[in-house]
């Protein structure tokens, strides 16, 4: 059972090499952005007087230790942006494709349970994409924090003060891991729709997947003036249980400040134990189960018609 | 003799369609089985009801299980190749040998990469970077490397050309098939299949009109050429099918004895793609 999945996760990896390469182009976009914007303060770092990462110019710690932060929590939020389109995207072609291309034939002539199968997918959608999302994040982090080292270094500050004691990378990295680990499984019943859309369509899984939904929404409002279905997903988006009460302007201004604190933590803010004890993280996996049960039971009939 | 796929009854119906009707048949080990048919006889459904990969109603039995419900451990045994174009065409041909080997417990990874090397194909290619036939020659030499007891065909020689069709059924016969092994296989290309099939079936609208061994096939049905005034005495005897070819005619026989037919002309064995023609044709009648 754990060898089928590890193969059927290996091949998800071969065929979507998206789920690497997205990431990979992100490291490389904003390393090549923190490059420019440091070429860029060092040209006009008098004038310009407050670079985010000329540290030299920031004059207190905490307003150092913040903007560190902000630029962690500001980067990590463009891998969890793709991290969302790479999920959706994945989910919905991943039962879809094996049809279109007829591919369906080969896997289904090994000894591969549909369930197996399926499982694998979501697997993949919501564990493997988030830890590799997180891996990309932790080396872009580090990448960028020696590039700008060496920017401090050569502008005679003391890089190992002004960077590295100023920010906390196995609290950051936890975070990053836990917040995209936790993102996967909070949307796994979106996850688990996904999928079974995909098993499911004939043709276009995106429409299907989007417009049911909708339907369904306006469906309540017309007949019944209320809006509960569309709230609850809205409100899922969210990822409330996680985080005791946070907006990164929220979380900035509450730093900044902070006196007699080495490092800021992202961890402090998170709330674990409410997250997995929440009735819509359980709730949220139910349906989840209930709509990859739906996606196994559909794809048993499924050819390449 | 033991049976590895035992149907009675078996049914299959898409709405009003019934696209298998409540056939009966065995298939037994050591057996090569031609099931043919024209198009939207039955044929693919009924493979793929063997297969697991539909339900359908009666009861039918594949290596003594449940094909639906026992998919896994069917598949284990049985090997199938239902079209040339079904390889996935991302992946590379060492990881789909990767795939397989971590997936099958029956896949001999060793077998398999002496197969390809006796053909073009790399491992390090692409399956879309494979011609047609460097694909099929693929997909054999997995097919091949697995230990199965039944391997079933479903026009696996569709859009190839007459060297690789060729290729394909003799690396069958003389690297895989053995008594131990049994090869069920449709296509169109009947003529090309005739000499290596032990056994025949054809259907047509969801029913056999068919079952047969190819031995049995010659008692039973033989061709006449005639012409002249034995026209008439031939017609007599009641030909299933009847054709008129450069002024001769070739009539059909079903069941009638050959001493009845000597002495009215030329007397042959039909072929397969004569006899499913005449067959065809009489259950349109």
């Amino acid at each position: 059972m754990i060898g089928h999945q590890l193969a059927l996760i290996r091949r998800e990896l071969q065929e979507h090499r998206a789920i690497f390469v997205t990431p990979a182009a992100i490291a490389v976009i904003v390393t090549l952005g923190v490059l420019a914007m440091l070429m860029l303060a060092s040209g006009f770092a008098k004038e310009l007087n407050l670079a985010l990462f000329s540290a030299q110019n920031i004059a207190g710690v905490g307003e150092r230790r913040a903007a560190l932060t902000g630029f962690f929590v500001g980067t990590s939020s463009i891998f969890v942006v793709a991290l969302m389109f790479m999920t959706v995207f994945y989910s919905l072609d991943s039962l879809y494709a094996e049809r279109k291309d007829k591919s369906i034939l080969f896997w289904r002539s090994m000894p591969a349970t549909d369930a197996e199968t399926v499982v694998s997918k979501l697997l993949t959608a919501a564990i493997v994409i988030p830890a590799v999302t997180a891996v990309g994040i932790w080396i872009t982090h580090l990448v960028n924090l020696v590039v700008i080292s060496i920017w401090v270094a050569t502008k005679g500050g003391d890089a190992g003060v002004m960077i590295w004691g100023s920010v906390s990378i196995i609290d950051n990295w936890l975070a990053a891991f836990i917040i995209v680990v936790a993102s996967g499984l909070w949307m796994s019943p979106f996850i688990a729709w996904f999928l079974f859309v995909s098993t499911w369509a004939k043709r276009m899984p995106i429409m299907w997947a989007f417009l049911p939904p909708i339907v369904l929404g306006l469906l309540e409002w017309i007949v019944f003036r209320s809006r509960y279905f569309l709230t609850a997903i809205g409100e899922r988006g969210d990822m409330t249980p996680l985080f005791h009460a946070l907006s990164l302007e929220q979380f900035v201004e509450e730093e900044r400040w902070r006196h007699g604190v080495d490092n800021i933590s992202l961890l402090e803010h998170m709330d674990l134990v409410g997250f997995v004890t929440a009735a819509g993280f359980w709730s949220g996996l139910l349906v989840c189960g209930i709509l990859t049960t739906a996606a196994i039971y559909v794809r048993r009939f499924r050819d390449d018609s | 003799m033991s049976s590895l796929v035992s149907a009675r009854g078996v049914s299959k119906h898409f709405g009003q369609v019934r696209a298998v009707d409540d056939v009966s048949f065995d298939i037994e080990k050591g057996k090569i089985l031609g099931l043919i048919g024209p198009n939207g006889a039955g044929k693919t459904t009924l493979l793929k009801a063997v297969l697991g990969l539909t339900d359908c109603g009666g009861d039918l039995s594949v290596l003594g299980l449940n094909p639906f419900r026992q998919r896994k451990q069917l598949m284990q045994n049985i090997s199938f190749i239902a079209d040339v174009a079904v390889l996935p065409r991302w992946i590379k041909v060492s990881q789909l040998l990767d795939y397989v080997e971590a997936i099958h417990p029956n896949f001999s990874r060793a077998r398999a990469e002496e197969l390809l090397r006796k053909t073009k194909v790399r491992a390090n290619a692409k399956v879309r970077e494979l011609s047609k036939g460097m694909v099929v020659q693929l997909h054999l030499s997995i097919i091949m490397a697995i230990d199965a007891k039944l391997l079933v065909l479903d026009e696996p020689t569709l859009g190839l050309d007459i060297l690789f069709r060729k290729e394909f059924y003799a690396n069958l016969l003389n690297d895989y098939f053995d008594e131990e092994r049994t090869i069920l296989i449709t296509t169109h290309q009947v003529e090309e299949i005739e000499n290596l099939l032990t056994d025949i079936m054809f259907i047509n609208d969801g029913k056999i009109l068919l079952d047969s061994s190819m031995d049995a096939l010659g008692d039973q049905y033989l061709e006449l050429m005639t012409s002249g005034d034995e026209v008439t005495r031939a017609r007599g005897l009641g030909p299933i099918a009847e054709n008129e070819l450069f002024g001769k005619f070739v009539m059909l026989f079903d069941g009638v004895a050959r001493e009845h037919l000597e002495g009215l002309g030329e007397i042959r064995i039909p072929s397969v793609a004569d006899l499913f023609v005449a067959k065809i044709k009489e259950a349109r009648r």
